[in-house]
C-alpha cells in the first residue's frame, strides 16, 4: 500500500509539472495579451506596460519565474484586480462550493431515489416516464431553463429573488442571513440539480437493474426479507459501490464553479471571475484557478482510488 | 474525453460572454447587443457635482415619464434612503490611475471629485478647483484650489497631494492607462529615468496654488491635469522613487474626496457608499448609494425593483417595453465616442484615397447602424463624438450610400471590372478582409456589407472573433483590410484624433493634419480651438484615414421616484447622483 501510495504521488507530481507547462503555454500563446485589449493605450505605452509586465520575455523565461513564485507559494496579483490571486480565490470560491455542494448533493439524492425505483419496476409506466423527463431535462441547455425559471418564479410571480446571493443592501445576520441565501441560491441550485440529474439516475439505474438480477437478491427474497430491506440494504449498497468512483471526480467540480449557471443567476462565483479573467488574459490569476483545478483534478483521482480499496475489500492496489 | 469538451466550450463562452461585458470600455460598435451593461463605461476617473442647464433642455427630447408610479415594484418602494444602480463587474481597485477595468473606475468616480468638469458639451467647470489659469504660451497652468478642502478622513486636501498625484504617475514603476504621463510635464522625463528627485515643472505656490509646466503646449492638459487627487499622507507614506507595488495593498481602501465614501465591497456582489461628511459640496441628498454586481442582463432587476436604474440600447423595442412598465423614466442619452472601420493604410490598394471615399460611399450605413438598430445609432461622418463642442456637420461630406458614385471613384482608381466581375488592377484582385468581433451587430454589418461589396466588385471576405484580445492581436500583426472598432469615452476634441498622430493607425502621414493637430492643442481658446477642428474634421472626412460609422444610442431607465437625475455623456450619472432625491409615492 505504502509503496503504491509512493509511487502514485511521484506520478501526480510528474503530471502536474507537465500540466502546469501545457497551461502555461496554452494561455500564454492565445493571441493578445492583457495589454491588447486596452485600447486606449498608445503602441509605445502598450510596449512599456509589456516590459513592465515581462510580458516581453520569452515564454520559457515567463513559465520559470511563474513556477519559481508559485513553489514559494506566491502565485502573483491579479492584473485586472489588483489582489493576490489567493485572497481572490478566498473571495469567490466558496460561494460556488456552496452551490455546488447543495446541488450535488440533491442531485445524488434524488438520483439515487429515482434511479432505485425506476429500476424496480423496470419498463413501468413510472420508469418511461422518469427516462423522458430526464432526457428532456438533460437536453435543455443551462441558460434557457435558468432564464425561464427567473421569468416564471422571480419576474411574474415574485416568489424568488431573480438573482444574486444576498439581498442588495441587506444587512441580515445569523439564521436571517442563512434564509436569505437560501431563498437565493433556490433557484440555481435546482437548474443544477436539474441538469446533472439525467445522467446520475441513468448511470443508477443501470447499475440497480445489473444487482437486482444478482442471486443473492433472490436469496434475499427467498429467505423472506420485506422488498423495503432488500432494496435498499441488499441492493443499493452494492449498486453505489461503482458510485464511488464518481465521487472523487465530483471534487473539481465541487470548488470549479459553474460558467453558465453563476453568470445567469449573478452568483459571485469563481467561475464568473474566472470567465472574465480569459477574456483579459490575466494570465497570474488564471494560471492560478487552472493548476488549483489540475490539483483537484489528481488528487481526486487518487482519493476514488482509495476510496475503492476501503469498500471493496476484493481490490488490491 | 468529457473533460476536454468542457474546457474547449468553456474557453469559447467565456470569450462570447466577455465581449458583451468588455469592461476596458471599449471593443466593438456594440450597439443593440451589448446594451443593457449599465452605465457601461464612464471615464475611468471622474465626477464631481456641476450641473448644466443645457442638460436637462438636451434631455426633455424624446424622454417620456412614468405613467403609473403605483407599478412600482414593493421592493423599490420600501427602499427610502438608498438607490441602487447595476453595474457589470466592479473588481475591488478603487484608487483612480491604479485600475484596469472602466468598471472600477465608475466606483472611483463617487470616491473622488476632479480638480477639473466638464459640462454636456465637454468644456471646462470648477471641481475642487475653483479656478484655473495658462500662460500665453499655453506652457503653464496654475490651478487655484477651493479653501478647506478635505479627504473623507477629514485630513486637508492640499497643493501637495496634487503634486503627488501627478509626481507618482510620472514614476518609472506606474503601470496604469493615465494620459498624463504622456502629456510631457517639463522635467518628467528625468523624474522618470531616476536622475531628478522631483519633477521640476510642478510647482506648489502656495497650500491653495499649484502651476505645472508643459514641455509642449497641449490644450487637452488642463482637463487630464484636472484629474483625481490622491492624498499623500495615504498614498504616499511608503513611497520610494521607483516603486509602486505598494498601491496595490491599498486599492480595495480608497481614501476619496467625493460625494460619496465607500462603506463595503462585497466581492461579486455590491459596492455600498454613505455621504461622505468632509464633501466640500452639498451633502448627497440619498445618504446610501449601491452598485449591484450584474452581469448582462439587467431587465429582471429594474422590473423587479432590485434596481432603480438601468441603461439599453435605444432601440424601438427596449423603449417600448420599458413604457410599458410605466413605473420609469426613459431619458435618452449619447454617450461621448465615435464608431469606426480601421483601414489598414499599409495595403497598396487601400492607400489611395479614392478606393477609401468609394468604399464609404458604397456602404449603405444608413441601413447598417440605423436601420437595422430601429433608430438606436446615428451615421458618423468625423472623429468626434455628436456630444463634444466641436461637433460640426458643416463642409462635411455625409457620404450618402450612393452605389454609382462607388464605381466611379473604383473606375478612376483604376480597378476595372474582371470576367468573374471582380475589380482588378495590375492583376490584383480587389479583396476586403474584415475582422469584427462576435456580436448581433457585426452579423447585421456583414450581411449589408457583403451585399454592398458584391455589388460594387469587391470580394468581401468576413472574420469574426469572439475574443477582443485575440482580434486586436491580429490586426497588430497586420492581416486585415477593414475592422470595426469604437473608441473609448472622449471628453477633449484631441482624445478623438489622438490615434491620428501616436502611431496606433499605422501608414496614415499626412503632414497638413499633424499642423492642424498640434495648432489645435496650441491654445486654450475654445472658439479658436473650434475653428482649427472645424478644419481637421473637414481634411479627415475627406481624407478617410478610417471610414467613421456611427454613434451609439442609448436610453436610460430609471425608478420614477427619483428626482434631479441627469446623465452626462462624460461622466454618466456621477456628476449629478449627489442631487438624486426620492419622492414620496403610495
Amino acid at each position: 500500500m505504502s509503496t503504491y501510495l509512493i509511487r502514485r504521488l511521484s506520478y501526480m507530481l510528474l503530471i502536474l509539472l507537465a500540466a502546469s507547462f501545457l497551461i502555461f503555454a496554452l494561455y500564454a500563446l492565445t493571441p493578445g495579451d492583457f495589454i491588447s485589449g486596452n485600447i486606449k493605450l498608445t503602441p509605445e505605452r502598450k510596449a512599456e506596460l509589456r516590459m513592465i509586465y515581462g510580458l516581453d520575455q520569452p515564454l520559457l523565461d515567463r513559465y520559470l519565474t511563474w513556477m519559481g513564485n508559485a513553489l514559494r507559494g506566491d502565485f502573483g496579483i491579479s492584473l485586472a484586480q489588483q489582489k493576490p490571486v489567493l485572497t481572490l480565490f478566498q473571495d469567490y470560491i466558496w460561494n460556488s462550493f456552496l452551490l455546488a455542494a447543495v446541488s450535488t448533493f440533491f442531485t445524488w439524492l434524488l438520483a439515487v431515489v429515482i434511479g432505485v425505483l425506476a429500476a424496480y419496476r423496470q419498463y413501468s409506466w413510472f420508469d418511461s416516464l422518469v427516462m423522458v423527463l430526464i432526457f428532456a431535462a438533460m437536453s435543455i441547455p443551462s441558460f434557457f431553463i435558468g432564464l425561464f425559471l427567473i421569468k416564471i418564479f422571480a419576474v411574474d410571480l415574485h416568489w424568488l429573488p431573480p438573482g444574486g446571493m444576498t439581498t442588495t443592501g441587506s444587512n441580515a445576520e445569523g439564521w436571517a442571513y442563512v434564509l436569505e441565501v437560501a431563498d437565493h441560491m433556490a433557484l440555481p441550485a435546482a437548474v443544477m440539480t436539474l441538469l446533472g440529474l439525467g445522467s446520475l439516475t441513468r448511470y443508477f439505474r443501470s447499475n440497480m437493474i445489473d444487482v437486482i438480477k444478482q442471486d443473492y437478491i433472490r436469496t434475499a427474497r427467498a429467505k423472506g426479507l420485506p422488498e423495503r430491506k432488500v432494496l435498499f440494504t441488499h441492493a443499493l449498497r452494492n449498486a453505489l459501490l461503482p458510485a464511488i468512483t464518481l465521487v472523487g471526480f465530483e471534487l473539481p467540480a465541487l470548488f470549479g464553479g459553474s460558467l453558465i449557471i453563476e453568470s445567469i443567476f449573478n452568483w459571485p462565483g469563481i467561475g464568473q471571475l474566472y470567465m472574465k479573467s480569459f477574456g483579459l488574459r490575466d494570465y497570474p490569476l488564471l494560471m492560478g484557478f487552472t493548476m488549483f483545478i489540475a490539483v483537484l483534478t489528481v488528487v481526486g483521482t487518487l482519493l476514488s482510488d482509495l476510496l475503492y480499496r476501503i469498500a471493496d475489500p476484493r481490490v488490491n492496489l | 474525453m468529457k473533460n476536454r469538451v468542457g474546457f474547449a466550450s468553456t474557453i469559447l463562452l467565456s470569450s462570447v460572454l466577455f465581449l458583451s461585458a468588455c469592461s476596458n470600455g471599449a471593443a466593438e460598435n456594440d450597439g443593440a447587443s451589448a446594451s443593457p451593461a449599465p452605465t457601461a463605461s464612464a471615464p475611468a476617473a471622474n465626477a464631481g457635482a456641476a450641473d448644466s442647464a443645457g442638460a436637462a433642455a438636451a434631455q426633455a427630447e424624446g424622454a417620456i415619464v412614468a405613467s403609473d408610479l403605483s407599478k412600482l415594484p414593493e421592493a423599490a418602494k420600501k427602499r427610502t434612503d438608498t438607490i441602487i444602480v447595476g453595474l457589470v463587474d466592479p473588481s475591488g481597485a478603487f484608487t483612480p490611475y491604479f485600475q484596469q477595468s472602466g468598471y472600477d473606475g465608475n466606483v472611483s468616480s463617487l470616491l473622488y471629485t476632479s480638480l477639473v468638469l466638464v459640462d454636456d458639451k465637454g468644456e471646462p467647470t470648477p471641481g475642487l478647483a475653483e479656478k484655473w489659469e495658462a500662460s500665453p504660451d499655453g506652457l503653464t497652468y496654475t490651478f487655484h484650489l477651493r479653501p478647506d478642502l478635505r479627504f473623507s478622513d477629514g485630513s486637508p486636501l492640499t497643493a501637495d497631494d496634487v503634486a503627488f498625484t501627478w509626481t507618482i504617475l510620472n514614476d518609472k514603476s506606474y503601470d496604469g492607462d493615465s494620459q498624463i504621463p504622456a502629456l510631457g510635464i517639463k522635467g518628467a522625463a528625468a523624474y522618470k529615468d531616476g536622475t531628478a528627485a522631483a519633477v521640476s515643472g510642478i510647482e506648489v505656490k502656495d497650500p491653495q496654488t499649484i502651476s505645472v509646466t508643459l514641455d509642449k503646449p497641449n490644450a487637452a492638459a488642463l482637463v487630464l491635469l484636472g484629474g483625481d487627487v490622491l492624498s499623500k499622507a495615504y498614498y504616499g507614506k511608503d513611497y520610494k522613487q521607483g516603486d509602486l507595488g505598494y498601491m496595490k495593498q491599498l486599492s480595495s481602501s480608497p481614501l476619496g474626496n467625493g460625494p460619496y465614501k465607500l462603506e463595503k465591497f462585497i466581492p461579486g456582489q455590491e459596492v455600498r457608499f454613505t455621504a461622505n461628511e468632509h464633501y466640500f459640496g452639498e451633502k448627497p441628498k440619498t445618504p446610501h448609494f449601491i452598485y449591484k454586481t450584474s452581469e448582462g442582463d439587467t431587465w429582471q432587476y429594474l422590473e423587479t425593483g432590485e434596481v432603480d436604474y438601468a441603461s439599453f440600447s435605444a432601440t424601438q423595442e427596449n423603449i417600448d417595453k420599458l413604457s410599458a412598465l410605466g413605473f420609469v423614466n426613459i431619458v435618452p442619452y449619447t454617450p461621448s465616442t465615435y464608431g469606426y472601420l480601421q483601414v489598414n493604410l499599409e495595403r497598396p490598394a487601400l492607400q489611395d484615397k479614392k478606393v477609401r471615399q468609394a468604399l464609404t460611399y458604397g456602404l449603405d450605413r444608413q441601413s447598417i447602424y440605423v436601420d437595422a438598430q430601429q433608430g438606436a445609432g446615428v451615421v458618423a461622418n468625423i472623429p468626434s463624438p455628436l456630444t463634444s463642442w466641436a461637433y460640426t456637420e458643416e463642409g462635411i461630406n455625409a457620404y450618402p450610400y450612393d452605389l454609382e458614385k462607388a464605381k466611379a471613384l473604383l473606375d478612376e482608381a483604376g480597378w476595372a471590372e474582371g470576367s468573374d466581375g471582380i475589380r482588378e488592377k495590375d492583376g490584383q484582385k480587389l479583396k476586403i478582409h474584415y475582422l469584427g468581433s462576435k456580436s448581433k451587430n457585426t452579423d447585421i454589418f456583414i450581411a449589408v456589407a457583403q451585399e454592398n461589396y458584391t455589388a460594387l466588385g469587391i470580394q468581401f471576405e468576413p472574420e469574426i472573433f469572439a475574443d477582443f484580445n485575440s482580434l486586436v492581436s491580429k490586426v497588430e500583426g497586420g492581416d486585415y483590410d477593414l475592422v470595426s472598432f469604437s473608441t473609448p469615452m472622449l471628453t477633449d476634441p484631441a482624445d478623438g484624433l489622438a490615434q491620428f498622430v501616436d502611431g496606433e493607425i499605422k501608414g496614415f502621414d499626412n503632414a497638413a493634419f499633424k499642423e492642424l493637430y498640434d495648432k489645435g492643442l496650441a491654445t486654450t481658446d475654445i472658439e479658436q480651438r473650434k475653428a482649427v477642428y472645424k478644419e481637421i474634421f473637414q481634411l479627415l472626412n475627406d481624407e478617410l484615414p478610417v471610414i467613421f460609422t456611427s454613434y451609439r444610442k442609448s436610453v436610460y431607465a430609471y425608478n420614477g421616484r427619483i428626482e434631479n437625475l441627469e446623465i452626462s455623456p462624460f461622466y454618466g450619472l456621477a456628476v449629478s447622483l449627489p442631487n438624486w432625491s426620492l419622492k414620496d409615492v403610495q
